[in-house]
């Protein structure tokens, strides 16, 4: 099996007002070829920071403190902007989360598509660029019409259709969708979501599902890692994790979704908040929120133990799982 | 095509009736104002009686307020903008040869500064320092406390006391006849002073209002995607934010042009323009109200015009806006 994405002891650090936020602390992950692995994890969990630091797209006051990024052979953190400008969107591409004001309001959406591919094929014909970009709209089911629509003229699941035809528009070998259908209404949720899935099995796309919605990655991903402040707590085929989570912190978090829960659609929800992440954690992140805590999770970092066809980081967990 | 006729129309029908308005409210204002023509006419001396009641009654300042402003507003919708008392000529006379250099002044201000504001928003955007802001914008915000007039006579005596460059007064070289091209270079060095007072006075708001919008800009998320796709930084400012950040700014041109046709009275008086301004201000003192009405009605026009025109500009720059 290739491996498309290495990703090994990776810190991701924002300065905020003189403090230092550590949103990824020490993570490993590998995606490989035709995996599509969906990162789990609540708001604030870091999860959104990986995806942004595998594209070379942390926003100014974000940095890689530590570790590296491999993907399709390139050190992305080796890369400067120039150099990732060049590799960006024509390895790789990412969906955005909000679709609505992803586009300049002002200009056609035909032309902006059109950026994606000139950029990066300059010596490209404006008949072959019109016909890929026919393509992949093709491919999210939206009328040629798009092309020549300003954004305000089209819904919240036709942007988001858009969008992902972006993504698509130079053949990708590895594509993150970061929260691609959490702006959108229910219905069209589950529109966009089926698409999303055909896409991946009829392209077998690679690449990352990032979400807080456990209900996206069972529709879409093969693989599952959750995140936690930062850490990855559990990561394993998707079926383990969603019908046998050992963590706590995954138990708790399927168990507070509707379909997922046992026990007759019961949910329930996880005490307490997020750790402060400006602080620096000595133990396990979810210790604090924890019903199987005990000193030694609070003095110590767990390590990952392979234990039924997966990867979890804690230390209880034989008492857990029984 | 039909939509726009039909915008236009309404516009236009929208523009006149508050054009009535302006004027009604002018006319009681006015006339509410202490002092009349008549007695500024004959002069502060114990005039007779008699000439007050014929100047009264020749230029019907004799009869009910409501008579004379029924009589005024009828002669309006005949296109006649009223009798000057003290000139003793029709209103329009008057008017018809100043529009032309107030409009080449306030215009030519406007623009400069229009223009001038946007590059130097630009020009600080592409800074790398903070320091470099900080003096723009601090002479920035002297220059926005400063009087147009105080500058008028400080730009007088650089330029043409101390330096001897530029002429410090009027539209054209008295002494000289010139035609032609020549005359159009000679009216561009008397314009340079009292266009560049008006532009130095105006550019704050615009290079205020484009630097806080490009700022604004530079944070949207569709920076962030077409940086993602490899657009250069150069192309999406060109191409992208700049599109974006000047929409607030050519809607803040139509506003403060308006303004800038009144505005600019001081400075056509310090730099004795023969524009609407000196005209103006001797109408107010001598309470020349047919002529002071004219005058407002033909600013009140004036600026309803440039609405109109900025309205459809940004119509034809932001797809968001239509017409209908």
């Amino acid at each position: 099996m290739d491996e498309v994405l290495v990703i090994e002891n990776l810190t991701v650090v924002y300065t905020k007002n003189g403090k230092r936020i550590k949103a990824v602390d020490r993570v490993d992950l590998k995606v490989n070829q035709g995996d599509m692995i969906g990162i789990v994890g609540e708001s604030g969990s870091g999860k959104s920071t990986l995806a942004h630091a595998v594209m070379g797209l942390l926003p100014s006051n974000g940095f890689i403190a530590e570790g590296k990024i491999r993907l399709l052979g390139y050190e992305i953190t080796r890369l400067n902007d120039d150099e990732m400008r060049k590799i960006r969107w024509k390895e790789f591409s990412m969906v955005f989360q909000k679709s609505m004001n992803a586009l300049s309001p002002v200009h056609k959406i035909g032309e902006q598509m059109k950026e994606a591919v000139i950029v990066h094929e300059p010596e490209i014909g404006e008949t072959e660029v019109e016909s890929r970009m026919k393509k992949v709209l093709d491919m999210v089911n939206l009328p040629h019409r798009v092309l020549k629509s300003y954004p305000h003229e089209l819904s919240g699941g036709m942007m988001q259709r858009v969008m992902i035809a972006l993504a698509l528009i130079n053949n990708p070998k590895f594509v993150i969708f970061d929260e691609a259908t959490t702006a959108l209404d229910v219905v069209t949720q589950g529109q966009i979501l089926d698409e999303i899935k055909n896409l991946v099995e009829r392209l077998s796309l690679t690449g990352m599902v990032i979400t807080h919605d456990i209900g996206v990655v069972a529709e879409i991903c093969n693989k599952i890692a959750v995140m936690y402040a930062g850490r990855i707590v559990e990561e394993g085929p998707k079926e383990k994790i969603l019908y046998d989570p050992l963590h706590p912190y995954t138990k708790a978090l399927i168990s507070s979704h509707p379909e997922l829960a046992e026990g007759g659609g019961r949910m329930r929800g996880i005490p307490g908040n997020l750790p402060d992440l400006s602080k620096e954690i000595k133990g396990c992140v979810f210790a604090e929120r924890c019903p199987h805590a005990e000193k030694i999770c609070f003095d110590d970092r767990p390590g990952f133990v392979k234990i039924s066809g997966r990867k979890v980081a804690c230390f209880k967990i034989k008492e857990v799982e029984e | 095509m039909g939509n726009f006729t039909r915008y236009l129309i309404r516009r236009i029908t929208a523009v006149l009736v508050m054009i009535f308005l302006v004027m009604s409210l002018n006319f009681f204002i006015i006339h509410a104002a202490p002092g009349d023509p008549v007695t500024i006419m004959t002069g502060l001396e114990n005039p007779s009686k008699e000439i007050i009641e014929t100047l009264k009654k020749k230029y019907g300042l004799d009869k009910p307020l409501v008579v004379q402003y029924i009589k005024y507003f009828s002669n309006l919708l005949k296109g006649n903008l009223g009798y000057s008392y003290v000139y003793d000529q029709p209103t329009w006379h008057l008017i018809r040869e100043r529009i032309f250099p107030t409009l080449v002044l306030t215009l030519t201000g406007s623009v400069v500064a229009f223009i001038l504001g946007i590059y130097l928003a630009i020009w600080v955007s592409h800074l790398r320092q903070r320091f470099g802001e900080t003096i723009v914008s601090t002479v920035n915000y002297i220059l926005y406390a400063t009087p147009s007039f105080w500058l008028a006579l400080i730009l007088i005596l650089i330029f043409s006391s101390k330096l001897k460059i530029l002429p410090t007064s009027g539209m054209y070289d008295l002494r000289a006849s010139y035609h032609g091209f020549r005359k159009f270079l000679d009216l561009l060095r008397h314009l340079i002073l009292p266009a560049g007072t008006l532009a130095l006075i105006q550019l704050p708001i615009f290079y205020r209002v484009t630097r806080t919008s490009i700022i604004q800009s530079e944070k949207e998320e569709y920076v962030t995607t077409l940086t993602a796709i490899g657009v250069s930084k150069e192309k999406l400012f060109k191409k992208y934010v700049l599109k974006n950040a000047i929409l607030p700014t050519v809607t803040i041109f139509g506003i403060t042009l308006g303004f800038s046709i009144t505005g600019a009275v001081l400075v056509e008086i310090v730099f004795a323009w023969p524009g609407m301004g000196r005209l103006m201000f001797d109408a107010i003192f001598r309470r020349d109200y047919q002529l002071l009405l004219g005058i407002y009605f033909l600013m009140a026009v004036l600026i309803s015009i440039a609405m109109i025109i900025t309205d459809i500009l940004i119509a034809i720059l932001d797809p968001r806006i239509r017409i209908t």
